[in-house]
């Protein structure tokens, strides 16, 4: 079984049609780019495999949970899927250390002492070992989104999620974050990532996955989709990207 | 007839200002824990409890305070429930007290990022568990100064409490002035005292706002 599964989902904002019968399946290990034109929908399926968002039809099952915006599903998922996010979303009244520890001490139940350990491996992994006491603002965009990472590596999902998670950072940060991205990728972690980094997605990723209208248009491992598109709309795109 | 020195009468106003100030604090302490409770109510994704908490709030909001008391007041013990002057000040300040903080708190909590609440979410911390670690001590700092400010309502509103025969200032001012027919000091003294009383707090409540728009 794969580790993520979604079967024709449908998704409406109100009378718009969003999701227009989304089938993909995701492997342990697999790591998946979601490219696409703004508003395709990229991040609203993103949101749907942890129960941010609802959908109207079809299913999704992730780790063998099936994901619905319930609390107790949310919850339960939170444990399998990880989510960073394009605004990092650190809570700055806490420290880097806090911010990293409070999920698991207070969701998995860890001593403060086992989740300070994991606390401070996770930092170090990302590079910011020396950052455990500094708040949110003292640090750059770039170390932000890492700790958002180490935060959410604490809770040791099974799926990360990421939308966009370099989009909001100065062109010269953007590689540190990658680094660490790509490292995840080497050590197996299941990755999906929406992103417009286009040579990120073709050496990274296992397979990659171009959504239009709503649709998954098409799909296949970086190479075929970036040199040998298939549709009219993937061609357009590649070439309006590269 | 007794005489009254001026030392007696401000003896006696001070006696009666103890009772302003407990009923302040009653109100206050109340007023803060049902806002708390209406927060979480109103925040809850149950459309029923967030309509509640709208109504609750327009209808404090929306009537003198004089009338809710008179209503605490009288009109429990019209459906025959006995209630002391005091518990009726005290329950009528209370509410009237957490329709306001709600409605200041509102506007804090919903200023934050919504990203803090998915976060939080995707994190799998619960409703109760975000507003807790998250929220209320990020929501806390801005509504630091407009709730001391507010308090400075309250406290002149247990001023209403005499009308329904609650010795507190104003009551023991009027009584004092039956008894002297100098009203004009004794007056004058009621409202040092209040002034006393608030001006702390209006000094606290504005210091606090600076210094928050300082260090943002
Ligand atoms: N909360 C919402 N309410 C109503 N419509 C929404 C909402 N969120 C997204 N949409 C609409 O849904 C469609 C898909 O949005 P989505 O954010 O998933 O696109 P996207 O592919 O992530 O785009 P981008 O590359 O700009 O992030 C868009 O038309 C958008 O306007
Ligand atoms: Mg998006």
């Amino acid at each position: 079984m794969p580790l993520v599964k979604i079967n024709d989902v449908h998704k409406y904002y109100g009378d718009l049609h969003v999701l227009k019968g989304v089938n993909l399946s995701i492997k342990q290990g697999e790591v998946i780019c979601i490219i696409g034109r703004s508003g395709s929908g990229k991040s609203t399926l993103l949101r749907c495999m942890n129960g941010l968002e609802d959908y109207q039809k079809g299913g999704i099952t992730v780790d063998y949970k099936e994901v619905t915006t319930e609390d107790i599903q949310v919850k339960a998922l939170a444990k399998s899927v990880g989510m960073i996010f394009q605004n990092f979303n650190l809570f700055p009244h806490l420290t880097v250390g806090q911010n990293i520890m409070l999920a698991p001490t207070i969701v998995l139940k860890q001593s403060t002492e086992e989740a300070r350990v994991v606390a401070k491996k996770m930092l170090t992994k990302v590079g910011l070992a020396d950052k455990f006491d500094s708040y949110p603002e003292q640090l750059s965009g770039g170390q932000q989104q890492r700790v958002a990472i180490a935060r959410a590596l604490a809770m040791s999902p099974k799926v990360l999620l990421c939308d966009e998670i370099t989009s909001a950072l100065d062109p010269e940060l953007v590689g540190e974050v990658l680094k660490v991205v790509e490292q995840l990728a080497e050590e197996g972690i299941t990755l999906i990532l929406v992103t417009h980094e286009m040579n990120f997605a073709r050496d990274v990723s296992d397979r990659v996955v171009f959504m239009n209208q709503g649709k998954i248009w098409e799909e296949g491992p970086p190479k075929d989709i970036f040199e040998k598109p298939q549709t009219e709309e993937l061609k357009l795109f590649v070439n309006s990207v590269l | 007839m007794i005489e009254f020195s001026n030392i007696d009468i401000i003896r006696n106003l001070l006696i009666a200002t103890q009772w302003t100030i407990l009923l302040s604090l009653a109100a206050f302490a109340g007023g803060i824990t049902v806002a708390l409770l209406l927060t979480a109510a109103r925040l809850n994704k149950t459309p029923l409890l967030s309509i509640f908490v709208r109504i609750y709030v327009e209808v404090f909001q929306g009537t003198p305070l004089l009338m809710q008391m008179f209503l605490c007041f009288f009109g429990l013990s019209m459906i025959s429930i006995e209630i002391s002057a005091w518990n009726a000040a005290a329950l009528s300040l209370t509410l009237f007290t957490s329709a306001f903080l709600v409605e200041i708190w509102r506007g804090c909590i919903d200023t934050l990022p919504k990203g803090q609440w998915e976060a939080s979410r995707c994190l799998g911390l619960s409703f109760l568990q975000t507003l807790r670690y998250i929220i209320l001590p990020q929501a806390i700092k801005t509504a630091l100064a407009p709730s001391i400010g507010f308090s400075v309502q309250v406290v002149k509103g247990t001023a209403l409490a005499s009308v329904i025969g609650f010795v507190e200032l104003t009551k023991a001012g009027s009584m004092l002035n039956n008894a002297t027919f100098e009203p004009f000091k004794v007056f004058t003294f009621v409202a040092i005292i209040y002034f006393i009383l608030c001006y702390p707090l209006s000094w606290t409540s504005k210091f606090l706002e600076k210094k928050f728009n300082a260090s943002r």
